[in-house]
C-alpha cells in the first residue's frame, strides 16, 4: 500500500461520511487540501504552528490540528470538518447551544470548538467544567473570554 | 505550504531503513509530525534540506504498548495521548503518564509520538525526566541490525542525539520498577496548558521505615539537555526522609544547576523556583510513607 515516492498524491478517504477520491500536490497539509482544493472553508488557519486550535478537525473521531498534517497521512482515514457537523440542514446541540449562549463572536475559533467540543462529548457525555477546559485548551478564543463556550457545551452535554 | 517534497509511506521497519540509508538526511521521518510540519513550515535550520517524507506513523511494527518479562515496550509511533490513557502505563509509570498528558493541548498529543518528544531532544522535552528516572532503553535500527542503548546516553545535546540519518528508534523499553518506588512530575510554564516547560522534574522513590531506600531525581528545561542528578540521588540513599534532607538536596540541585547551567538571565528567577519545587516534590512523594 505504499505510494512510489512522487509529488503528487492519490488520496482515499471519508470526508464527512462520504468516500472521496483526490489528487493532491504532496507538500500540501491538510488545511491546505481542506480549504484549497476542496473548498471547505470553514477550517480556519490561525497560527500554522498548532498553537491556536483554529483549524481542528476530527481525524479517525480524535482532534488534531489539520495544520500539522501532511495531506498524504490522510489515506484511508476519517476526516470530519465543521461543515459535517450540522445535518441536513439541522443545527447540532453543540451549536445550536452556542448560538444561545452567546458563544459566538468574531467566529474565527468557533469552528475549531465545536469540534473539540464534539470529540469531547463523543467520549464522556457528562463533562465536568474542568473536563471542558482541558478539551478546549488547544483552542484560543481572542472575543469572548471562554465562559459562554464552556456553558455553551456543558449544556448540550445535558 | 513547503517547498516541492516527496511522501513515501513505508510499509514495514525493513523498507524504512532501506530508504534512509538510500537517501540519507534528503528523508526525514515523519510520525505525528507536531516538529516536522512546523519546523518545515518556519525554516528552521533543524528541518531543512528534506525531500523525502516518510511516513512511519502507520507502521504496523511500531504500534502498541506491551507488558512483556517485567519490561513495557512502547511502540515508537504510539501517541502521548494513547500513552498517557494506556492502563498499564498509568498503573506502573504513572510518573511518565502524567508528564505525557500536560504536552501541548490535546489536539497535539493526539498526533505527537512519545518517541518524537525526546528524539528531538528539546531542553524543555516533558517526557525526559520521567523517562530517565524510569531507566528507559530504547532500540534504533538501521539497514545493519538493531541495537539497544540507554536512553541517558541516547541524549547527547540540545537538539541532539545518537541518532544518526540513516536510522530509526522502534520503540521504548521501561522496565518495571519495584512496587515500592512512588513519584511524581512537576511541570512549571506559562499558562496550565498548551505550555513549554520552564521547569520540569521527575521524582522516584523508595521510602521504608522513614529511610530512602533509593532515590531517582531528573529535571528538564533547567540544564541544556534533561538528566538524572546521581550525585544528589547517592546523597539522598539511606538518610532520614524528613525537611532537613530535602532542604539539602533541594540546595545541592540548585549548586548543580548553577554548576552546569553558569549564571543565566534566568537564574535569578528559576533557581529559587527550581529549589523550591524541588522541595515540594521531594515532600509529597517522601511523606507518610513509614513502613
Amino acid at each position: 500500500m505504499a505510494e512510489n515516492k512522487s509529488d503528487q498524491l492519490e488520496l482515499k478517504f471519508v470526508l464527512n461520511g462520504k468516500a472521496i477520491h483526490v489528487n493532491a500536490a504532496a507538500n500540501l497539509r491538510l488545511v491546505d487540501l481542506l480549504r484549497k482544493d476542496l473548498g471547505l472553508t470553514g477550517t480556519k488557519e490561525g497560527c500554522a504552528v498548532g498553537e491556536c486550535g483554529a483549524c481542528t478537525v476530527l481525524l479517525n473521531g480524535k482532534a488534531v490540528n489539520s495544520c500539522l498534517v501532511p495531506a498524504g497521512q490522510v489515506q484511508g482515514c476519517e476526516v470530519m470538518t465543521i461543515e459535517g457537523l450540522a445535518t441536513d440542514g439541522k443545527l447540532h446541540p453543540l451549536q445550536q447551544s452556542f448560538l444561545d449562549h452567546g458563544a459566538v463572536q468574531c467566529g474565527f475559533c468557533t469552528p475549531g470548538m465545536l469540534l473539540s467540543a464534539y470529540a469531547l462529548l463523543q467520549v464522556n457525555a457528562s463533562p465536568s467544567v474542568e473536563e471542558i477546559k482541558e478539551a478546549l485548551a488547544g483552542n484560543l478564543c481572542r472575543c469572548t473570554g471562554y465562559k459562554q463556550i464552556i456553558d455553551a457545551v456543558r449544556q448540550a452535554a445535558g | 505550504m513547503i517547498p516541492k517534497i516527496q511522501f513515501v509511506r513505508p510499509k514495514d521497519i525493513a523498507q524504512t531503513v532501506a530508504l534512509l540509508a538510500e537517501h540519507g538526511s534528503a528523508a526525514r521521518l515523519l510520525a505525528g509530525g507536531t516538529d516536522v510540519v512546523p519546523g518545515i513550515q518556519q525554516e528552521s535550520a533543524r528541518f531543512s534540506g528534506i525531500e523525502i517524507l516518510l511516513d512511519i506513523l502507520n507502521v504496523e511494527e511500531l504500534q502498541g504498548i506491551k507488558l512483556e518479562n517485567d519490561q513495557l515496550v512502547v511502540g515508537a509511533a504510539v501517541s502521548l495521548a494513547d500513552f498517557a490513557a494506556n492502563p498499564l502505563v498509568r498503573e506502573f509509570f504513572p510518573v511518565a503518564a502524567k508528564a505525557a498528558s500536560w504536552v501541548g493541548s490535546l489536539q497535539i498529543r493526539n498526533r505527537a509520538t512519545l518517541t518524537g518528544n525526546f528524539v528531538n531532544n528539546a531542553p524543555c522535552a516533558d517526557t525526559v525526566p520521567p523517562l530517565l528516572v524510569y531507566d528507559a532503553h530504547i532500540a534504533v535500527r538501521n539497514v545493519q541490525g538493531e541495537r539497544l542503548v540507554k536512553l541517558e546516553e541516547f541524549l547527547v545535546n540540545p537538539y541532539h542525539t545518537q541518532l544518526k540519518a540513516d536510522e530509526l528508534v522502534t520503540r521504548i523499553i521501561l522496565q518495571l520498577p519495584k512496587p515500592n518506588m512512588r513519584g511524581d512530575f512537576y511541570k512549571l510554564g506559562r499558562r496550565r496548558g498548551v505550555a513549554i516547560s520552564r521547569i520540569s522534574l521527575a521524582l522516584l522513590a523508595d521510602i521504608s521505615q522513614g529511610r530512602v531506600q533509593q532515590m531517582r531525581i531528573a529535571s528538564g528545561a533547567v540544564t541544556p539537555i534533561g538528566k538524572r542528578f546521581r550525585a544528589i540521588e547517592a546523597a539522598a540513599a539511606g538518610k532520614k526522609a524528613d525537611a532537613a534532607l530535602f532542604k539539602e538536596l533541594a540546595r545541592q540541585m540548585g549548586r548543580e544547576i548553577i554548576e552546569m547551567s553558569g549564571l543565566r538571565w534566568s537564574t535569578p528567577y528559576k533557581l529559587p523556583v527550581v529549589q523550591q519545587s524541588f522541595y515540594q516534590l521531594l515532600e509529597s512523594v517522601c511523606s507518610n510513607k513509614e513502613a
